[in-house]
């Protein structure tokens, strides 16, 4: 794994020798390329988290990127990023087609992407993965799970977006609609967690659709939004063929969504060098598990408030406050052995977490970043949400404290 | 004790001069210029803003516009300070984001003034930024107006109606109101008659359709009343 990292490192450095402005010309056309690396620590006193060996210390935390784009005339325009990560036990090194897109730009009002997209959804779905882009180095769990980023970050399909000036100096609104069909990866976060049980997703996804509309008010600086995404989500694999019966052998799995939506409202507020973020995020999830013989119905909801401040060119600090509330109800076979689990304020039903971050960009293309989680709280539901019992398997303390030191490298 | 003052206050006030000078010529350090395909003379602020930001690809008239940016200098500093009111660094991290969700590519980055005039002049829709004492040579420069609603259309040639001698004569006299929409070079595209004498109003309306008004964004309108 090292190695693998050092040899990336190394092709990054040599990207960035060629210069900050990585053009090049290839048929006649300007073909530029960009790409990003990132390496983290994570250490906590409590509880291992993000499928990581935390409480030892651990360096499992690496993603990359790498873009080609091509303006091919000023409508026209194709791009694609390979992205690759390994976190823990998630994603373990398997590259993927994070986005490969044709954009046709008809007018400010109205373009179309066609290929595999980024889905927009709130303020940061679609830039999670870019750690240089923000402050914080890690996003607020309760609205962006990075566990569970294959379950909202791009769709195979189309999207439809524009941006409209209103008139009498009222702002300007841009909206993105889509629809795709949402493809995880085996190594993310859901069939991790059901992995528990005995159950091994081979595949996971489906149709995902929602819109997105924001709005620039007339006061300066101020970003006010709301998303919407709905969902038909289906899982196939192996699993035990009888309930809490390992003996009795493995066989066919499967499940499907009944409803999956999400909601999400979001503020931002810049002024002068502060910015103040603001998202609640509703998730519901109605899923038919167990190959048809129950159900679980997962309520999450999120919400944060985050400021950032630049000191200087270099120097930034941020904090937030992110909280996170989750309850599990049962149907079926499973409801017969399993209490449903509403009360919130439980530590198994809820994760609240208090961040404080500094962040200095040694030069243009690399920075550093050091952080400190307080949370309470460990939210262990039918749902991941950071904290996993395989490698908790001592069981969960209340309380967890985390460092998380990260640098990324970008050009 | 006024006499022992005065050595010090002198180099104060240079100092202070100084100061303000190099603030005024910091403020307007840059000049907008354009490939001469773009048909517009003048470019509002917040299209200025919305083309640089990628959000659209063409200006209110229609033009498509394509923007180069500088790779730094003092024109590269003082645009984004003086048009967007942010450090070049926050538009720069705007950018990435565009471009590492797939969402836009970075525009053309360019070394120099001479060359950002050299890809001007040779794209078509280019627009781009310069030092104001650079020569644009084979480019148009652009006057950048302040947002529509923020500035009022001041008229820059008034030509006065007739009043007929007789009327005049007779002591027939009145307003004549009228609504005037303004192209946005600023020539009189139409007159409407609001009210008043329509013998006045004649006159009235001849007069004010050779008026000129300053340049804007956009078509704009303003009621007039003229008395006789």
């Amino acid at each position: 794994m090292y190695r693998r990292l050092l040899e990336l490192v190394l092709v990054c450095i040599s990207l960035a020798q060629w210069g900050w402005a990585q053009e090049v010309r290839i048929w006649n056309r300007t073909v530029q390329a960009h790409g990003f690396v990132s390496q983290g620590f994570v250490y906590t006193n409590q509880n291992n988290w993000l499928t990581m060996n935390t409480t030892a210390g651990s360096g499992a935390m690496t993603e990359m990127g790498l873009n080609v784009s091509s303006q091919i005339t000023d409508k026209f325009r194709v791009g694609a990023q390979v992205y690759d990560r390994n976190l823990g036990q998630l994603g373990q090194w398997h590259p993927s087609l994070d986005w490969a897109v044709a954009d046709y730009r008809f007018t400010s009002w109205l373009g179309i992407r066609a290929g595999k997209v980024k889905t927009t959804l709130g303020l940061y779905n679609d830039s999670q993965d870019v750690d240089f882009l923000r402050v914080f180095a890690l996003l607020p769990q309760s609205v962006y799970p990075t566990d569970l980023r294959d379950a909202t970050i791009a769709h195979s399909g189309g999207d439809i977006y524009g941006n409209f000036t209103l008139r009498h100096r009222l702002g300007e609104l841009s909206y993105t609609a889509y629809a795709g069909y949402r493809n995880d990866s085996i190594y993310s976060g859901y069939p991790y967690l059901i992995s528990q049980w005995g159950t091994h997703l081979r595949g996971l996804g489906g149709l995902q659709y929602g819109a997105d509309l924001r709005w620039n008010t007339p006061l300066r600086g101020l970003l006010v939004g709301a998303s919407r995404m709905n969902q038909d989500i289906s899982g196939k694999g192996t699993g035990f063929v009888r309930l809490f019966d390992p003996a009795a052998g493995i066989g066919p799995y499967y499940e499907f969504s009944k409803a999956n939506w999400t909601n999400q409202f979001y503020g931002q507020y810049r002024i002068r060098r502060l910015q103040i973020d603001a998202e609640y995020r509703r998730y519901l999830r109605d899923q038919v598990i167990l190959n048809g013989t129950s159900e679980n119905i997962t309520d999450v909801r999120g919400w944060y408030v985050s400021g950032t401040y630049r000191i200087s060119k270099r120097w930034k600090v941020g904090s937030y406050y992110s909280r996170y509330t989750v309850t599990d109800a049962f149907g079926g076979l499973l409801a017969t052995f399993t209490p449903d689990q509403t009360d919130t304020s439980r530590p198994e039903n809820h994760l609240y977490d208090t961040a404080v971050t500094a962040a200095v960009d040694l030069n243009r293309f690399w920075d550093v970043k050091v952080e400190g989680h307080f949370m309470n709280g460990f939210a262990n539901a039918m749902y991941p949400d950071g904290f996993y019992p395989q490698q908790n398997r001592q069981g969960f303390k209340p309380n967890t404290n985390a460092l998380v030191i990260k640098t990324g490298f970008h050009f | 004790m006024e006499t022992s003052m005065r050595p010090s206050i002198q180099p104060l006030a240079i100092a202070v001069f100084v100061l303000f000078a190099a603030l005024c010529a910091l403020a307007g350090d840059v000049k907008i210029i354009a490939n001469p395909s773009v048909k517009a003379d003048s470019i509002s602020v917040g299209e200025l803003r919305r083309v640089f930001l990628l959000q659209c690809k063409a200006l209110n008239d229609g033009s498509p516009v394509v923007p180069a940016l500088q790779k730094s200098g003092p024109a590269h500093d003082a645009f984004f300070r003086q048009y967007f009111g942010r450090d070049y660094e926050e538009v720069w991290t705007y950018y990435q984001g565009l471009v590492f969700t797939g969402k836009a590519s970075i525009p053309k980055q360019l070394g120099s003034d001479d060359e950002v005039v050299e890809y001007v002049a040779h794209t078509k829709g280019a627009i781009g930024y310069i030092s104001p004492t650079s020569s644009t040579d084979g480019v148009k420069s652009l006057v950048v107006l302040p947002d529509e609603g923020k500035r009022e259309r001041t008229l820059v040639k008034r030509v006065e109606p007739e009043y007929p001698d007789t009327l005049k004569r007779l002591h027939i006299g009145g307003i004549v109101r009228l609504r005037v929409t303004i192209s946005p070079k600023g020539s009189v595209d139409s007159v409407e008659l609001l009210g008043g004498n329509p013998i006045l109003a004649e006159n009235a309306i001849k007069a004010v359709r050779q008026w000129i008004y300053s340049p804007g964004a956009s078509q704009s309108k303003v009621e007039v009343t003229l008395s006789f």
